[in-house]
Order: C-alpha cells, then sequence, then structure tokens
C-alpha cells in the first residue's frame, strides 16, 4: 500500500486555504495511514498480550539473544540512514540521497533475511501457526502473525525503499517523497521497539 | 519550507545523540530481560522504555517535533486516546486464568 | 505538485467509457458508483428481511423460489432453521457495511465532501477509485457465500467466536461461508481506509480560500467526524478479520477455548479466548454504529437549516456533539457484552459512558427540536424524511437508556427488544438519513427533479411502516421473545405468533413502498423535470455550481468564500439567503464566529 501512496500525483488546487498545518497533502495522508498501522498493530499487541495472560504454560523458548539484537540494531540504524538520505536530498545531493536510501534498501534486506532464518530455526525447532515443542500453541500463532505482519511491512517498505530511490534519481519525485517514506520507514522501526521487548524479550528462557 | 530550512541549520548532531539514546535504550531492553524480578514487573518495565524508544522516534526522527504544534497534538491526542480506549479488555484476559474477578 | 505533466492530464476530463463510467477517478462518478453498489445491497438485504419475516409468522409456509437458492437449506422452499441464521447472517452484514457505511458515508460524502469545501476532487483519486472497487469485490466475495458449499455463514453479523472459528463443525456455512465473510470484511476494512485516506485530508487541505473550519457545512463536519472514526475502527477490525481466517485454514486457536467439545466432537483447538473476539469486534463495532449515524446527523441538520431558513440555534454545539459521539463511541463498546461474561466491574466501567453519551446526542435532538420550534418549515420529501429521521433517532434513543444499565440489558438483550431499539436507532434513522439525502441532492447529482408527490407517499408509507414493524419489537421483548429463534414453539411464545404476523405485513407493505423509491428514483434520472441549479435556494458550495457539475466541479473556476454556512433569513438580492460565495454584505442577525 505504502508504495502505491507514493506514485501517485496528488491532485491540488490553487486559491485553497493551504494545507492545514503546513504539510504536504501527501505527508498528512502518511501520518493518517500510520495511525491507522498504529491501531492494527495495536490491536494484535493486545491480541497477544490477552491471551499471554490468561494462558498458565505460556512457553519462554528463547535461548539466545544475538539474532534479536543484531536485527535491532540493523533496523535502527537502517533509520538513522533514512535520515541520512533525507539530509542529503535536502541539501541537493541527489547521488548521496540515492545512495543512502538504497543503503536502507539494503538494511531491510538483510533484517528480512536474518528475520527468515530466524523463522526457519524456530520452524526447524517444532514450532509452527498451531503447536510447538515447549507449552500452548498460541505462542507460536502470535509469534508468527505478529511479527509476520511486521516482516510484511519491512518488505514493503524495502520495495518502496527501491522504488522511490529510483525514481527519486530519475527526477520524478523529491525530497518531500524521501521524507514522506522515511516516515513509513521510521513507523515500521518505531513497531518494532514494541516487538522486541514483547514478543521476544519477555518470552526469553530464565 | 520552515521544516526544510531547520533540517539545514541542525547539523547532523541531533540525529546521532538521538540514534545513540535509542540504541542505550534498546540495550536496555535486553537488560531488563536478563534481571531477576517476576513478569509482570519486567511487562511494565520494558513498555515503560518502549514507549519512551516510541516517542523518541516519533518526535526527532519522524521530525514531529519540528512540525506545527498543532500538528504534534493532532497525531498525539488522536493516536494515544484511541490506544488508551483498547484497553478496556484486560481484566477478562486475567479471568480466564483464575476464573472470576480479583478472585485471589 | 511537482509533477506538471501528470497534473495536467489529470485535470482533462476521460473519453473513455471505462475512464469515463467504469474505472473513473471522479469523486462524483465514484460516489455514484458506492450509491448504486447500496441501492442494491439494500435491495437484496431487505429481500432476505422479508424471507426473514415470513418464516417467522407463517413457519410452514414454502417461499416460492427459495428452494432455487439453496436446495438443501429450503427443501421446497421452507427454510430450515440454519438456513434461516444464515439468512439473519447475511441481511445484518449487508445492511450495516454495504449500505449503512457505503451510502450516507462512502456515496455522499464522496460525491459532496469535496464540492462542499470548494476543491476539484479528493487529493488521492487513485486511492478513491480503489477504495470503491476494493468494496465492490469484498460484496462480490460476499454475495459469493450464498453459492458455495453449504451456504453463508450463520453466525450473525458479530460472527461470535467461537462459532466463528471453529468450521464446518459449527454448523452449515461456519466452514467456508464464515471464511468467505471474513475475507470480505477485511477487504471492505481497507477499502473503507482508503477512502478515510482521502476525506480527512480533502476537509483539512482542500478547501477554498475563506472557507474556514467554522463555515463548513455540518456535512462536511459529519463526513469528516466520521472518517476520523473509520480510519482507526476498520484498522482493527481488519486484523480480527485476519486473524478469524487464521483460526480456519491454519489451525490456530486464537478465539476458541481449548477442550471445547461441540456436536459431541473435541475440537483440537486450545487456549483461546472467545471474549477476545468481542473485544476486538466491538471495538470495532460500536464506533461502526456511529459511522453509520453520525453521516445521517450531518445531512438532516443541512437539510433542515435549508428547509427551515435559518441556522441551528448553535452550529459549534452540533459540531462539538458529534465529535463527543464520535470519542464516547470508543469507550462504551462494552454494553454489547454486557451478557458475554464479561467482567461485572467492566459492564459498570462500560455503563457510565453508555449513559454519558446520551447527553451530546440528547443535545443534538434539543438543537433540532428548539431550532425547529416557531420555523416556517418547507415540506418537501426531503424535509419530511429529515424529521422522521429525528423521530426514528429519539425512538430508538430511548430504549438506549434503559439498555444502557447491565441490569435491565441482562433481561431485554436476547429479546426482540434490542432488536427493535438498533433497528430503528441506527437502521431505519440511517436509511432515513440516507432517503433525505437523496431527495434533497438528487437534482445536484442527476440533474433532475425527483417526483414529490411519490416522494411524500414513499414518506408516510415508510414512516408509518417502520413504526409499525419495529414498535411491537419493543412489547414482544419485553414479553421475553427471545431473537435469533427461527420459530416460536414454546408456550410461552404462541401468543404472540399474531403480533409477528402483524409485523410481517407490516414489513411486507413497507418494503414494497421502497419500490415507489426505486420507481422515482430511476424515472426521474431518466424522465424527471430538468433540475436547475439551486432548486432548494440553498446556500453551500454545492449549489453555486452547476448542475449536474463539470468534470472539475467549478468549471475551471475557484470559489471564494465569504461567509458562514447557513446565512438564511436575510434580506439580500436573491431573496432570503446568501450564498457562501457571494460577496454580498448582508446585515443579519446570525454570525457565529
Amino acid at each position: 500500500m505504502s508504495q502505491a501512496d507514493l506514485t501517485m500525483e496528488v491532485h491540488t488546487t490553487g486559491l485553497t486555504v493551504g494545507p492545514a498545518f503546513s504539510i504536504p497533502t501527501k505527508k498528512l495522508a502518511m501520518w493518517l495511514f500510520i495511525i491507522a498501522d498504529t491501531m492494527t498493530f495495536a490491536a494484535c499487541l493486545v491480541a497477544y498480550g490477552f491471551l499471554r495472560n490468561g494462558t498458565p504454560d505460556w512457553p519462554r523458548p528463547f535461548h539466545s539473544i544475538t539474532n534479536v539484537a543484531i536485527m535491532t540494531f540493523i533496523l535502527l540504524t537502517s533509520s538513522l540512514t533514512m535520515l541520512l538520505g533525507l539530509r542529503s536530498a535536502r541539501a541537493g545531493d541527489k547521488a548521496g540521497a540515492f545512495r543512502w536510501t538504497m543503503i536502507t534498501a539494503a538494511a531491510g534486506i538483510v533484517f528480512a533475511l536474518l528475520h527468515i532464518r530466524e523463522w526457519m530455526g524456530l520452524i526447524n525447532e517444532g514450532m509452527t501457526l498451531f503447536k510447538n515443542p515447549w507449552g500452548t500453541g498460541l505462542f507460536g500463532a502470535s509469534f508468527f502473525s505478529i511479527t509476520g505482519l511486521h516482516l510484511t511491512h519491512v518488505t514493503g517498505g524495502v520495495i518502496a525503499l527501491l522504488v522511490v530511490g529510483v525514481r527519486y534519481k530519475g527526477g520524478r519525485y523529491n525530497a518531500d517523497d524521501i521524507e514522506i517514506l522515511g516516515l513509513y520507514w521510521h513507523f515500521v522501526d518505531l513497531v518494532w521497539m514494541f516487538v522486541v521487548p514483547l514478543v521476544y524479550l519477555l518470552n526469553l528462557t530464565h | 519550507m520552515t521544516t526544510a530550512e531547520e533540517h539545514k541549520s541542525n547539523g547532523i548532531g541531533k540525529d546521532l545523540v538521538v540514534y545513540v539514546c535509542l540504541l542505550a535504550l534498546a540495550g536496555l531492553q535486553f537488560v531488563i530481560a536478563y534481571q531477576n524480578i517476576d513478569i509482570s514487573q519486567m511487562f511494565s518495565r520494558m513498555l515503560a522504555v518502549a514507549c519512551v524508544e516510541a516517542g523518541l522516534a516519533a518526535l526527532f526522527f519522524m521530525h514531529l517535533w519540528t512540525e506545527k504544534r498543532g500538528f504534534l497534538l493532532f497525531v498525539a491526542i488522536f493516536t494515544i486516546s484511541v490506544l488508551l480506549m483498547m484497553q478496556y479488555g484486560w481484566t477478562d484476559s486475567f479471568r480466564m486464568v483464575s476464573g472470576a474477578p480479583f478472585s485471589k | 505538485m511537482h509533477d506538471v505533466a501528470a497534473h495536467a492530464a489529470h485535470h482533462a476530463p476521460p473519453t473513455s467509457f471505462i475512464r469515463k463510467h467504469v474505472f473513473s477517478l471522479d469523486h462524483k462518478v465514484i460516489g455514484k458508483q458506492y450509491y448504486a453498489l447500496a441501492l442494491v445491497a439494500a435491495l437484496v438485504g431487505m429481500v432476505l428481511s422479508w424471507f426473514m419475516r415470513i418464516h417467522l409468522a407463517w413457519t410452514n409456509a414454502a417461499i416460492p423460489g427459495l428452494q432455487l437458492l439453496s436446495p438443501n437449506g429450503a427443501p421446497g422452499g421452507v427454510m430450515t432453521p440454519e438456513y434461516y441464521l444464515q439468512l439473519m447472517t447475511m441481511h445484518g452484514t449487508i445492511m450495516v457495511f454495504f449500505v449503512l457505511t457505503t451510502a450516507p458515508f462512502a456515496a455522499f460524502g464522496n460525491f459532496f465532501l469535496p464540492i462542499q469545501v470548494g476543491a476539484e476532487d479528493m487529493p488521492f483519486p487513485h486511492f478513491n477509485m480503489m477504495s470503491f472497487w476494493v468494496t465492490f469485490v469484498a460484496f462480490l466475495v460476499l454475495m459469493s457465500s450464498f453459492f458455495v458449499g453449504d451456504g453463508p455463514t450463520l453466525g450473525g453479523w458479530t460472527q461470535y467466536a467461537p462459532l466463528n472459528a471453529v468450521g464446518s463443525v459449527a454448523g452449515p456455512g461456519q466452514g467456508a461461508g464464515v471464511v468467505l465473510w471474513a475475507i470480505s470484511i477485511a477487504l471492505f476494512c481497507v477499502g473503507q481506509l482508503l477512502g478515510a485516506l482521502n476525506f480527512i485530508p480533502t476537509t483539512l487541505d482542500l478547501r477554498v480560500k475563506g472557507m474556514s473550519l467554522m463555515r463548513l457545512p455540518l456535512s462536511a463536519w459529519a463526513w469528516f467526524i466520521t472518517s476520523c472514526m473509520g480510519l482507526t475502527a476498520f484498522a482493527v477490525l481488519m486484523p480480527a478479520c485476519i486473524l478469524v481466517i487464521l483460526d480456519h485454514v491454519a489451525g490456530t486457536s486464537f478465539f476458541v477455548a481449548s477442550n471445547l467439545v461441540m456436536n459431541d466432537q473435541m475440537l483440537p483447538h486450545s487456549g483461546g479466548s472467545t471474549l477476545l473476539w468481542q473485544h476486538l469486534f466491538w471495538f470495532f463495532g460500536h464506533p461502526e454504529v456511529y459511522i453509520a449515524i453520525i453521516p445521517g446527523i450531518g445531512i438532516v441538520s443541512h437539510i433542515l437549516i435549508t428547509n427551515m431558513r435559518k441556522p441551528m440555534l448553535s452550529q459549534r454545539v452540533l459540531i462539538y456533539s458529534m465529535g463527543a459521539l464520535a470519542v464516547l463511541s470508543y469507550m462504551v463498546y462494552g454494553h454489547h457484552m454486557f451478557v458475554s461474561g464479561m467482567n461485572p466491574f467492566s459492564s459498570l466501567a462500560f455503563s457510565f459512558p453508555t449513559l454519558v453519551i446520551t447527553i451530546p446526542s440528547s443535545i443534538v435532538v434539543l438543537i433540532w427540536t428548539f431550532s425547529l420550534y416557531g420555523s416556517k418549515l418547507r415540506i418537501n420529501s426531503a424535509s419530511l424524511f429529515a424529521l422522521g429521521f429525528i423521530s426514528m433517532f429519539v425512538s430508538g434513543g430511548v430504549s438506549g437508556f434503559f439498555l444502557a444499565q447491565p441490569s435491565i440489558d441482562i433481561m431485554l438483550h436476547a429479546t426482540y427488544f434490542v432488536v427493535g431499539h438498533f433497528h430503528l436507532v441506527m437502521g431505519v434513522a440511517a436509511m432515513f438519513g440516507i432517503f433525505a439525502g437523496t431527495y434533497f441532492w438528487f437534482p445536484k447529482m442527476a440533474g433532475r427533479m425527483m417526483n414529490e408527490t411519490l416522494g411524500k407517499i414513499h414518506f408516510w408509507l415508510s414512516f408509518v411502516g417502520a413504526y409499525c414493524i419495529f414498535m411491537p419489537f419493543h412489547y414482544l421483548g419485553m414479553a421475553g421473545n427471545v431473537r435469533r429463534y427461527s420459530t416460536f414453539v414454546d408456550d410461552f411464545l404462541q401468543p404472540l405468533i399474531p403480533v409477528h404476523r402483524f409485523i410481517t405485513i407490516a414489513a411486507l407493505i413497507t418494503g414494497a413502498a421502497q419500490l415507489i423509491f426505486l420507481y422515482n428514483l430511476i424515472h426521474s434520472r431518466f424522465w424527471g423535470a430538468p433540475a436547475p441549479d439551486n432548486p432548494w435556494e440553498a446556500t453551500s458550495l454545492e449549489w453555486s455550481t452547476a448542475t449536474p457539475p463539470p468534470w472539475d466541479n467549478f468549471g475551471g473556476k475557484h470559489p471564494v468564500v465569504y461567509h458562514d454556512p447557513y446565512q438564511y433569513g436575510v434580506q439580500s438580492s436573491v431573496g432570503d439567503y446568501v450564498m457562501q460565495t457571494s460577496p454580498e454584505q448582508v446585515k443579519t442577525e446570525h454570525e457565529e464566529k
């Protein structure tokens, strides 16, 4: 959806009262999408917490934090590279902006690959959507759906980064579009800040 | 555009500071995870840190801080109020185990 | 903005049939498409309700043709109890989602919100087009469940867990039917989210010069508030639907408790919570009620003011009340769950805001009645339906006071009292809002006037008919008549069957009266008298442009707004009103700043 969001022209009129809050209409729409998406993630996290609370045999199977720590570091750093890309775009440094956007996309790809590797590891240990060797089957259901939703967002974000980066280089998009896409990317990062402690760290073996 | 000018006037320093803060807070989450406390306490500490992280990211990475104050209020009030109203159901989740509210 | 070529291309009206009438980017065409979709859905929903009513009153009577729709569900035309529930579910789902949400909000909102703020179009026409077509596909998916497997789902429009999650062991339609239902509703959510992403920026960003927020007509305010609710409410229902689909096809058990035995089968699911579904669903479900009714409130206010020839007592308080309704609607959702085994303490926490929400509703009604008092109301079909809206809103709303209290609700919740309550306050009232809007705006939408005589006949038949149908529901409920029963065989229900027969006859007649409306709509569309630009002598922007509005709404001009939206009862060069776009300065008593 985010991709389609950025590939359409904005219909503006002259002689209007002007955009609200002095931000471009596209940016407002991205923020509204982020608010809606917040509710989607919140509903999933609330459902997860609700079920976790009410289940006595909730498993805490995670042994190692290495992978999730690396993933967190990569995603956080990709937010910084996104900001650097925007900074270059605002300064008129087209090549720099393109480079940083591509680096951000690469970080997103690495994140997604690490995520999939982790999934594969868990699946190999016998965890599926409806059962796992450690306790209630709800664990796998909520883990895979929440991280899956997040991974979908990362994947969409990477595609959008590639498309917007290339089109920015080709002159079809400008710094504003980079900023709007950046909002989405930071939001994906922001959600991860809740997913890590609530879904991973609370389920750590002691 | 005022926001653009502010971007130029600010060095990269602020972003880096926020980035380091976020890394530190993310690291703090992992420290909390290894503390020897009960799960509800761990949850509340982690949630508090996550909210601080999210606030920092929204304010500085997503530039809410440099937008019009009205926009900051619009986003914050809209989002937080709806999120808060989603929290009604929790007592029912505890009752799945104990059967009745506050039976212990 | 930066893309000048594409921008200019957008301004040129499309020439091909497909881009003009099918995949159109024009908000006016999309609005009409939504209206047509709602019309078809309303007809389907109404016919389903006829089937149900006939079955309730004459249990063994065969309904000719029904066996063709479902040979198993209605052998020989007599529906089975399960098929009754399946039809009921489809009636509820179609009406709530595809009529009450699409018609007043998406249809009229799409057509008139951009015109009322003075914009050429919505800011993201492609999103707008996707919004309609996704909704259309959602409708097709829902309809397809009639013909798949053992028919549509029987769980009611609320799709309570665990029936919605365990598969076909729970009854006919609970297999493929529920999956199709969930896919349809998830798609519908996407469609409405796309709509909301357009509505909010339209209201905030595309207003013409002089159109401050307080100068927006009340209908525009209503659509704006509704879209803010839709943005967050549909975003919660969508993941809930996806979790239901996972429960079905992937074997998860989010909504199924462990060790559940159903039809003598121990289900393999383990660990989930049935209440979780209700919490997620009603967190969407209650705002949805207001998504259906707030546009009606706005439309009716807009129409009443025009026909009263004076503004409401307070425009500002009406807007604040609609906002308060929107905010409170998120805090009261648990009043649907008083009998669901929810924590009794949360019942109290939900009961209080539910009683509080009657305050803004009452304020709205009081503003309407006191503004109407002493005004010389112009009686036409639109204003009659607006009055009917108020009547239904009050009659249905008053029973809300009873139901808001858990101790009374426990008695009444599973009875026809609740059915009567929500049909009056949400169903019929919102329908009357749609009718009022249609009679009022049809000249602008179609360029032709509707037949007023037929409109008035339609009103009186609908008005009297709706009361004949739904008031007895309250008495039935107090007499203990349980809802969702397909037949009334118990001793204490037998004496109530004559009441049901009366209701059924009233429903058939009232339904037939809607055919007058349909005839009027289609006939006027092609053969009605051509409409002038401003037939109602109204002030807001949609009446200052040509009829029907040109492709870019104002013919290349940008209107400038000089006045509050409702300058009636003044002396001006054109009559007793001043258009918002008229630079004429007149002395007026009603200046609300």
